[in-house]
């Protein structure tokens, strides 16, 4: 454990301190505001939010929201890094992928309802072609039921994430394996099964718990694009914390702290689970 | 181990340091014993620090261009301006009173309502200071409802009132010839057009105060609700009228009633497109700065309802940690003076309505009131006085958010 040698330590210390005092002490004020009522210790709120339905339908509607983007945004990601990898050497394509990178969801998102809304660019725009003859024929896309203004945001937004998380694994990829699944009559589905898969596997679970995590707890895209009921859950919490009515605060954070206790459970989950299992097989592959 | 256990113990001390107490808190009760004059020496070049929200560019304008040269001039007071959401500043000063952190950085807070009533229940104001002020002696009627209470929560002197404001639906004249005078002749129209209006949701103050004025033609007058107080049973019994009005109307809002604005800006975005017909707001005049803007079309004309628009008083208080009392008191005391209310009434800037009683005013400034021409898109003040409508009790505010979700909303 070279980590904690004694010179490397000290250098340690004073950020690993400020975390400690400012992220921790946050936590755990969260933490005793969600389970202390009147100074006696209860899990009520835990309950009470539960029990309250407005929650449970936020919370799905927010497990879904962050699911399909999810899926969306890795499987395209996968997709556009295989066909990228090839073409690596052209500088040109890098700079596209990174172009959405460079604006904040919070622009992105206004992106949207400029471009989809019913008076929006593109309602315009085929209304002035003719294909519809008002306005309001036009799809709602922007603060729909379903929440596909807020996907299809997030999976712009996640796509260029993903592939950037991918393909420094396509080029550690041992390339010759292909090779030699294609000279024994593979097909290239058989190459990314047996080659590709198991090598990028681990990378794109990790992606997707980051993406996934990101989503579930996201709040100005939901809050541009978002529909008023349900509300995907930071938005739903931001308000129980933010009334006028302050009892309702300790709600809030028991909320909060449901939701970062999943994201933490399927984190723990992932490394128990892939962590061996990756270094086995970074062992298969030569490359210790 | 040593050089580590030193290095600990140093970030702890300073770390503790930073929560050290000033305990100044003697001194400052004394300020409110002392004379007027006294007080404006001791305000004499400080810097007053005004948390306020920051949305709207006439009412910055105002502050920045206005307000603060003439307070530096006239007392030597750098005012500094800085915008944040109420909510938020009510939370700061709330940690800051759990840390017990008797020095802050807010002098002057912008506030009314359900924050007033949270601000007061949690001690985190400082006063009585208003009976201080000589403009609040000398030109506010501070015997009327709506300056004794905010919201329904008795104000006791612990913030003075800034301006005063009324709930007005805004329209465009070259989409609607006829505008709607009451909620059936609404409901009429909003037939007739389907899609072309909507109202914020509850939780936004506008599309509360929309659904306020509902709940009052729905319980038969504002009067019911004052006598009762917060009564949500006798509430709940009556209020079905305007779920059955709210429901009716619903397929044909905007997106059907899927779906509604979740702020006022979203919807004057909306109706600045084009996509809905009308707009609403509490201030009567909010629309001048918006038409000089480009945003609103030039069209744009106001109406209330028969049964009346409800008005609104907000105010300003001092932090009970304020770092600059004295400066905050000659601040507030400054914007309650003549001079500075009919600069926020002209349309130049902000357009608000005064907080001072007119007929206290003297005769110059009484003229110079009645010359004001406050636009087009503004109704004579005569019409906007006799429809005055009195604010209820706040926890109505979250009885509607709360309920309003579940009778209209999750009905399909």
């Amino acid at each position: 454990m070279k980590l904690f040698g004694k010179s490397n330590l000290l250098f340690l210390l004073p950020p690993f301190i400020l975390t400690i005092a400012l992220v921790g002490y946050g936590v755990i004020m969260a933490i005793s505001e969600s389970i202390h009522k009147n100074e006696q210790l209860t899990f009520q709120y835990y309950v009470d939010v539960f029990a309250n339905d407005i929650f449970i339908a936020s919370l799905n509607y927010s497990l879904s929201i962050a699911f399909v983007s999810t899926f969306f945004s890795i499987f395209i990601g996968l997709l556009i890094t295989r066909w990228l990898y090839r073409c690596w050497k052209n500088d040109f394509l890098k700079i596209v992928y990174w172009i959405p990178m460079l604006f904040p969801h919070f622009v992105w998102g206004y992106m949207m309802v400029l471009l989809f809304s019913q008076t929006g660019w593109f309602s315009s725009l085929v209304y002035n072609i003719g294909i519809i003859h008002k306005p309001n024929e036009f799809p709602v896309i922007i603060n729909d039921s379903h929440g596909i203004g807020i996907i299809i945001t997030y999976v712009l937004k996640e796509t260029p994430f993903v592939i950037l998380m991918l393909l420094p694994a396509y080029h550690q990829l041992n390339h010759q394996l292909s090779s030699v699944v294609r000279t024994l009559g593979g097909k290239e589905w058989d190459v990314f099964k047996t080659v590709e898969w198991p090598w990028i596997m681990p990378i794109l679970f990790e992606t997707s718990i980051i993406v996934f995590s990101f989503i579930l707890s996201a709040y100005e895209v939901p809050y541009l694009l978002g529909t008023t009921y349900p509300k995907m859950i930071s938005l739903l919490v931001y308000e129980w914390f933010f009334e006028g009515d302050w009892s309702n605060r300790p709600k809030a954070f028991a909320a909060m702290l449901s939701v970062t206790m999943f994201i933490f459970s399927i984190m723990m989950a992932y490394t128990s689970l892939l962590i061996k299992k990756r270094y086995h097989m970074m062992k298969g592959n030569g490359k210790v | 181990m040593k050089q580590l256990f030193a290095l600990l113990l140093s970030i702890f001390i300073f770390l503790s340091a930073c929560s050290t107490k000033e305990l100044s808190s003697a001194s400052e009760a004394k300020l409110l014993d002392k004379k007027w004059g006294q007080i404006e020496q001791e305000a004499k070049n400080t810097k007053v620090r005004i948390f306020m929200w920051g949305g709207d560019e006439g009412i910055n304008h105002y502050m920045d261009e206005w307000v603060a040269p003439k307070l530096k001039k006239q007392y030597g007071i750098t005012l500094e301006r800085i915008p944040m959401d109420t909510h938020e500043f009510l939370q700061k000063l709330l940690n800051e009173k759990k840390a017990e952190k008797e020095k802050g950085t807010i002098d002057i807070i912008w506030i009314n309502g359900e924050n007033f009533k949270n601000a007061k229940e949690n001690d985190l104001l400082f006063g009585p200071i208003t009976n201080k002020l000589p403009n609040f002696q000398k030109y506010i009627d501070a015997h009327s409802l709506n300056i004794q209470y905010d919201f329904g929560t008795a104000v006791d002197g612990l913030e003075a009132p800034w301006g005063k404001v009324q709930f007005v639906f805004l329209y465009d004249a070259n989409k609607i010839s006829q505008p709607p005078r009451t909620f059936a002749e609404l409901k009429h129209w909003i037939k007739e057009h389907p899609g072309k209006f909507t109202y914020p949701e509850p939780t936004d103050f506008t599309g509360n105060a929309f659904l306020r004025h509902l709940l009052y033609e729905s319980v038969g007058g504002s009067e019911k609700l004052l006598e009762r107080g917060y009564d949500p049973q006798f509430v709940k019994n009556k209020a079905e009228k305007m779920w059955t009005y709210l429901n009716e109307i619903k397929p044909y809002l905007w997106h059907r009633g899927e779906t509604y604005p979740n702020s006022l800006t979203e919807l004057d975005r909306l109706y600045s497109q084009g996509e809905v017909w009308m707009t609403m707001g509490y201030n009567e005049a909010r629309a001048e700065s918006l038409i000089k803007n480009g945003i609103f079309p030039k069209s744009t004309r106001s109406f209330v309802f028969e049964s009346g628009s409800i008005g609104n008083t907000h105010f300003l208080a001092i932090p009970f940690n304020s770092p600059n009392k004295a400066g905050a008191m000659v601040t507030i005391n400054f914007l309650l003076s003549p001079k500075a209310q009919l600069e926020k009434f002209r349309p130049t800037y902000w357009g608000e309505g005064m907080s001072l009683d007119p007929s206290k005013l003297s005769e110059q400034d009484q003229q110079a009131l009645n010359e004001i021409n406050r636009g087009k898109s503004v109704l004579p003040t005569d019409i906007l006085k006799k429809h005055l409508l009195p604010e209820v009790d706040p926890r109505y505010v979250g009885w509607l958010k709360e309920n309003w979700l579940h009778e209209i909303v999750r009905k399909k």
